[in-house]
């Protein structure tokens, strides 16, 4: 009976047009184990369990639940077959008590909400697993470890036998990660089935039975916990199995000889910027970025990489050090200041902080650049037909598919909106290009056309610091690559020292 | 292709034409039913509300005469909800310039200086502005500084304008101890304007404002970064746009705008403050400036032409009550029908799309 599948995906297939998130995926999880489910930013680790969630469904594949063939249109079948899902962030109601957070929307009574019942109930539950928090004190005034807890048990209190914890340590400090493990543990032993998210394999070897490693949409392996080792999961995770890489979805960009300047464009002196919720922030970061080079940054999301685009172009943040352009501090200067220091950047999020959905290619074309004597008569007025000619050439030289400028840019597609974030950057002569995660997202052949328009910028003497959670794209065109972990530079290695093993170890912090 | 979004723009205003005479017929529709519970004869009902503007000149002028301050009220609205933020003081920035160009007007005149109209008017309406643009300088500053949400203070200003207004014009200094009521005294002849036809010589100014908001909003670089954030704030901010600066900018011209419905009915109808004018007109253009905002949807250009038709409801309302002893209420009903049919209709058509 312990060796039965409870849930099983097989050959599971799912595109986002052309991009292939995941590729005949097959995975199953045994009852009553913790399941690692590993693999980088972009594997496809959120998109398998969102189509177990039923918040996708799959273009093939078969779904079995306790043998026997489900589907699974929306989570509201998910959640009756019994599979409960824990976000990454939590969703719970910072206002309302734990006891009222974990019957909200459950079916009461019809006109009563019998909440000192439920409660006895809730009580009862948590002491048999072994989960203890306060039931009657609001959740805004709690832990992020005892939120997760009140999580996991609003998810069990449901009816869920399946449990899926989406980067359940993301929030969480080293003792309460212990803590939840305890109560892992406690779970599994009171009859509940785990599938634990992650991309730390420290993590992964100490929570799970078995791990099955995710790459690019497929299955790398499936190990036990008894017969595996951190070197052997690096392995799995970061490198390609044998002579895959024709088949991978990375073009092959060629990247010449090229002068590096002889002093550096971007110097960074010490910084130290304050973390976020989501993130560490930096922690005396320095390095030096020469023109004619791809100045590549690898790091797993949340370990200051943000902080680090933020700062290049709005330096206000940094808390301590200094930053210098052309030899020039800008520590005090504003976005539009360093932008006319012949500084551009292309955001991570592009939808979000990339462009202005209602807003013309025009409008979008010159946002970042409206204080620039170019686009502007008299300092006060627009001008906008330099605007649009400047819109025209964009869409011509990178190839927009669209019938006008004036179409709000949001009816583009993404490969296209993003063809014109990158555009934008180039209309007036720049010195360094600050790009975060530009490919992510996109079909092949528009990330070859990045890739060559990097490869370009570098070439005619321009600084490209690139920051990139794709090791295997870093490794094809930069010059050199740092390595970014809790807000600390982890070292930096020239092209002839890349090694795949060695920077996915740095990049996970071993 | 090119000619693929000709066709979607000519939709467009095929769509927009087709969601105001829907909800127009529908809030009529609705208004003549109730009309018809109250025993009026409901033909005679619409027809002097519709036409009350058009069949004598009178109505027409006085048409005019509330569709000018509604023109600036309505602007006052429209300008921050560009950058989804609600202006709903424009009442009390309305009341705050109406009551401290009389002050100003007043103070000059009594102490014994008098000034030609030349310097009179224009110096009347830069106070106008700057009293205005100072109520919506609070709010913005409010919002920019420590993130107060502009709908609280505005409204809090709207009490504060009002009782302002009271102090001054009960104030035994400005008051005119020839009146029972508390009224100021009149205005100087120079600090006033006059009719040409019947029609507020202010009209002139209300022609300009619709030019100025136009020109600030499409040709500007100031009416770009308000654009810019209304599109996306993540965004704009991402790209270097000073959101701080940009809404204390964008409530002090709403303000300004505000400011200018008060100087305009103190310098051209009332010549001097009255008391009850806080509660009369103030409110009324206050508040209709919102409605007519929100029928066109934040769009420069629509804004004559929906204050227009609001004032021409009014003026067909006053008629009502008079010769046919209508409530007003019932136009107001109608009013807010309309509006409310039209965002329903809007947001409808846009969710298919």
């Amino acid at each position: 009976m312990e060796d039965e599948n409870l849930v099983e995906l097989r050959n599971i297939r799912k595109a986002f047009g052309e991009v292939v998130a995941l590729d005949n995926v097959t995975f199953s999880v045994k009852k009553r184990e913790i399941h690692g489910l590993l693999g980088e930013n972009g594997s496809g680790k959120t998109t398998l369990m969102n189509i177990l969630y039923g918040l996708y469904s799959p273009d093939k594949g078969e779904i079995y639940f306790e043998g026997k063939r489900v589907k699974i249109p929306s989570p509201f079948d998910s959640i009756k077959l019994g599979i409960g899902m824990v976000h990454q962030v939590s969703t719970l109601v910072p206002e309302f008590t734990a006891t009222e957070n974990i019957i909200l929307g459950t079916e009461g009574d019809k006109y009563t909400l019998p909440i000192n019942r439920e409660r006895e109930k809730i009580k009862e539950m948590s002491k048999n697993l072994g989960v203890k928090f306060p039931l009657n004190v609001k959740v805004k005034e709690l832990s992020a470890g005892i939120k997760q807890k009140i999580e996991i048990i609003r998810a069990l209190y449901r009816g869920a036998k399946l449990l899926i914890l989406d980067e359940p340590t993301t929030s969480l400090v080293e003792s309460e990660f212990q803590e939840l493990l305890k109560s892992l543990k406690a779970l599994v032993n009171g009859g509940v089935t785990i599938i634990f998210i992650t991309h730390k394999i420290k993590e992964a070897l100490q929570a799970c039975d078995r791990v099955t490693v995710l790459r690019r949409g497929r299955v790398q392996g499936i190990e036990k916990r008894e017969d595996t080792n951190k070197e052997k999961l690096v392995k799995l995770m970061f490198m390609e199995k044998e002579i895959r890489v024709t088949e991978s979805a990375i073009p092959k960009v060629e990247l010449p000889p090229c002068k590096k300047s002889k002093e550096p464009v971007l110097i960074l002196k010490n910084v130290s910027v304050e973390g976020g919720e989501k993130s560490v922030g930096l922690n005396n970061v320095s390095f030096e970025v020469y023109g004619g080079e791809i100045f590549g940054v690898a790091s797993v999301s949340g370990n200051g990489e943000k902080e680090l685009a933020e700062i290049t172009i709005n330096p206000s943040k940094i808390k301590n050090g200094d930053i210098l352009i052309s030899a020039k501090s800008v520590k005090n200067y504003e976005t539009l200041d360093v932008f006319s220091n012949g500084v551009f950047y292309t955001p991570e999020d592009r939808i979000k902080e990339g462009i202005l959905p209602e807003g013309s290619i025009k409008e979008n074309i010159l946002l970042g650049h409206h204080a620039k004597k170019r686009f502007l008569r008299n300092n006060i007025f627009i001008n906008w037909e330099e605007a649009r000619k400047t819109a025209l050439d964009v869409i011509k030289n990178y190839n927009v598919i669209t019938p006008t400028e004036e179409l709000a840019i949001r009816r583009l597609s993404g490969g296209n909106i993003q063809k014109v974030i990158i555009g934008r950057a180039f209309i007036s002569p720049i010195n360094l290009l600050v790009t975060h995660n530009p490919t992510s997202g996109l079909d092949i052949s528009t990330v070859e056309f990045i890739f060559k328009k990097l490869v370009e910028t570098r070439n005619s003497g321009s600084a490209v610091l690139w920051i990139n959670e794709d090791l295997d794209e870093l490794i094809i065109i930069s010059d050199r690559i740092a390595v970014l972990h809790k807000g600390e530079l982890k070292g930096i290695f020239e092209r002839e020292e890349f090694d795949k093993y060695k920077i996915g170890l740095l990049m996970i912090g071993g | 292709m090119e000619k693929d979004v000709k066709r979607t723009e000519s939709s467009t205003i095929i769509r927009n034409i087709f969601v105001y005479l829907v909800s127009v017929l529908l809030a009529l529709g609705i208004m003549a039913i109730v009309v018809l519970l109250f025993g009026f004869n409901v033909s005679k009902v619409l027809r002097t509300l519709l036409t009350s503007s058009f069949r004598t000149s009178f109505g027409f002028q006085e048409t005019i005469k509330k569709t000018i301050p509604l023109i600036f009220t309505t602007f006052a609205f429209t300008l921050p909800f560009r950058i989804k933020f609600f202006n709903i003081g424009g009442w009390g920035q309305m009341l705050f310039g109406a009551t401290i160009v009389t002050v100003v007007g007043l103070t000059i005149s009594k102490s014994g200086i008098t000034l030609p109209a030349y310097i009179m008017i224009p110096l009347l309406i830069i106070v106008g502005i700057l009293a205005g643009g100072f109520f919506g300088l609070i709010a913005g500053s409010l919002t920019a500084k420590y993130n107060i949400n502009p709908i609280i203070s505005t409204i809090m200003l709207n009490f504060v304008g009002v009782q302002f207004l009271n102090f001054i014009a009960t104030n035994p200094y400005f008051k005119d101890p020839l009146e029972g009521h508390p009224i100021t005294l009149p205005l100087p002849k120079s600090a006033t304007l006059g009719f040409f036809g019947g029609i507020p010589n202010s009209i002139i100014f209300a022609v300009i404002s619709i030019f100025f908001v136009y020109i600030l909003i499409k040709k500007t670089r100031l009416g770009y970064e308000i654009n810019a954030i209304g599109y996306n704030l993540d965004a704009a901010k991402t790209y270097g746009i000073n959101f701080p600066r940009i809404i204390i900018l964008t409530f002090f011209i709403a303000g300004a705008l505000g400011g200018l419905a008060g100087t305009f009915e103190v310098m051209n109808i009332h010549k001097k403050l009255v008391e009850g004018f806080a509660s009369t007109s103030g409110a009324q253009y206050g508040t209709f400036g919102i409605l007519t905002s929100l029928i066109v949807a934040g769009d420069p250009i629509g804004v004559p032409v929906a204050a227009f038709f609001m004032s021409v409801l009014l003026v067909g309302a006053d008629a009502l009550q008079r010769t046919m002893q209508v409530p007003v209420e019932l136009v107001f009903l109608s009013q807010a029908l309309i509006v409310l049919f039209i965002v329903i209709i809007r947001q409808r058509f846009e969710r298919r799309v």
